[in-house]
């Protein structure tokens, strides 16, 4: 049993040279067989393992891919079609050795090309199923102040006058929570007061530096 | 990377390949390996039921016909499928010895019902079989899968169902020439069923197992 052949090859025929209607159909399929003939010679080396022969074919075959794949999925941008192309080349490199010389060498090609666009856009779906599109990115928080990107720092300076301004017993209780980022069992343990007299220094404290430093 | 780069690392890359061979040499190939192993375990496991009792069995030679026609089938269509712009048709082969497999098997199953009555259809727990399935499963299996993989992963999960429905058939062919004596109810839901079953779980996991490699690789670089 032969692989199917004509069938197979009229229905594959890259998209440069089809089975048009008019009048040089019969050229065309002249040129595609010719065409044919030659890329099966070219792959044949290639199988052998003839560099610079390889090399030809996969050039010869890379304007008739990006038709190809341009025809089935005319709407992506040229980028897009060149990865499908490297990845039609690809696929072709790994399956070399399935390709019979004896069998045209076109509808072996396209067989692979068509499995890797619709691969190519199984994985487009895929992605596009876990992203949303949207025109502005929604707000977390009705606030300015939530939805920075990047941390904003104030003036260290006016930051370290403004502690140098509290009393004693507010300063040591905003290092200790605040600064040294203390437990408050650890900063009663430290301080010596209970730890309600912290919280109540810790905002007083804080209350007292919006001031000074003019966010109240 | 550009397009043409890439052709030139292809190129410098393109050591020579062996051909495949065409899918009916490679299922002679597959046949040589898995079975020996089958033909050993049913020496090993063999109750001594003698054989000739059921070899005049009408329905048990049809149906043992049909099994191992689904083997070497689904084992052509399998290594038919990895091959790029061969015609898909050949892929439903398996279905026509499926086919006659099963209407045997329900044939069977109203004879018992006639003959025996609802005592016919009753079913049972029998694991006496699993461990010789198993044995004989294990090198046609991976045999399959080596020799799958050098092919294009087109239709993986066809390729993989069609592959292990070979492997299943194989096995279940050598293992009903020792368990012998089975009402059809029993072939049906644990022989047949079984066949079934495994087909569905390689399909489900096609293509996980038999995918392009440069895709794996990229996604690893």
């Amino acid at each position: 049993m032969r692989l199917g052949r004509p069938a197979a090859a009229r229905k594959l025929t890259p998209p440069t040279i089809g089975y048009s209607v008019d009048e040089s159909s019969e050229q065309d399929v002249d040129e595609s067989s010719e065409q044919d003939q030659r890329l099966v010679r070219l792959m044949r080396s290639a199988q052998a393992g003839e560099t610079a022969a390889y090399a030809q074919l996969l050039n010869e075959i890379i304007p008739l891919l990006r038709r190809a794949v341009r025809r089935q999925r005319a709407f992506l941008q040229p980028p897009d079609v060149e990865d499908l192309v490297q990845d039609i080349l690809l696929s072709l490199h790994e399956a070399r050795a399935t390709y019979d010389p004896g069998r045209p060498f076109l509808p072996w090609l396209m067989a692979i090309a068509r499995n890797r666009v619709a691969d190519g856009a199984r994985r487009y779906m895929r992605r596009s199923a876990n992203e949303v599109v949207v025109d502005k990115l929604p707000e977390t928080f009705p606030g300015d102040d939530p939805n920075t990107p990047g941390e904003v720092f104030g003036d260290p300076e006016a930051l370290r006058l403004a502690m140098k301004g509290l009393p004693r017993g507010q300063r040591d209780a905003i290092e200790m929570l605040k600064l040294r980022e203390m437990s408050l069992k650890e900063a009663a343990v430290t301080s010596g007061a209970s730890i309600a007299a912290l919280k109540v220094a810790v905002h007083r404290g804080m209350h007292a530096l919006r001031k000074s430093l003019g966010k109240a | 990377m550009e397009t043409n780069d890439l052709v030139a690392r292809l190129a410098v890359d393109a050591a020579p390949v062996r051909r495949l061979p065409s899918p009916a040499v490679r299922v002679v190939i597959w046949l040589a390996i898995s079975a020996p192993v089958v033909l050993a375990v049913m020496v090993l496991m063999s109750s001594g039921v003698p054989l000739l009792l059921v070899l005049f069995d009408r329905q048990f030679l049809i149906e043992e016909t049909a099994i191992l026609a689904t083997a070497l089938t689904a084992a052509f269509a399998a290594f038919w499928s990895v091959i790029p712009g061969a015609e898909r048709k050949f892929l439903l082969l398996p279905l026509v010895p499926l086919a006659v497999w099963l209407t045997s098997l329900g044939e069977g199953c109203v004879r018992d019902w006639f003959s025996v009555g609802v005592d016919g259809l009753q079913l049972r727990l029998d694991g006496d079989c699993v461990v010789p399935a198993a044995l004989m499963a294990i090198i046609p299996t991976a045999a399959m899968l080596v020799m799958l993989r050098r092919g294009a992963p087109l239709v993986p999960r066809a390729t993989l169902a069609l592959g292990v429905l070979a492997v299943a058939a194989l096995g279940n062919f050598g293992l009903r020439l020792f368990h012998l004596g089975d009402v059809s109810v029993m072939v049906l839901f644990w022989h047949f069923g079984s066949v079934l079953l495994l087909s569905l779980i390689a399909a489900s996991l096609g293509r996980s197992v038999l995918h392009w490699r440069h895709r794996v690789r990229l996604a690893r670089t």
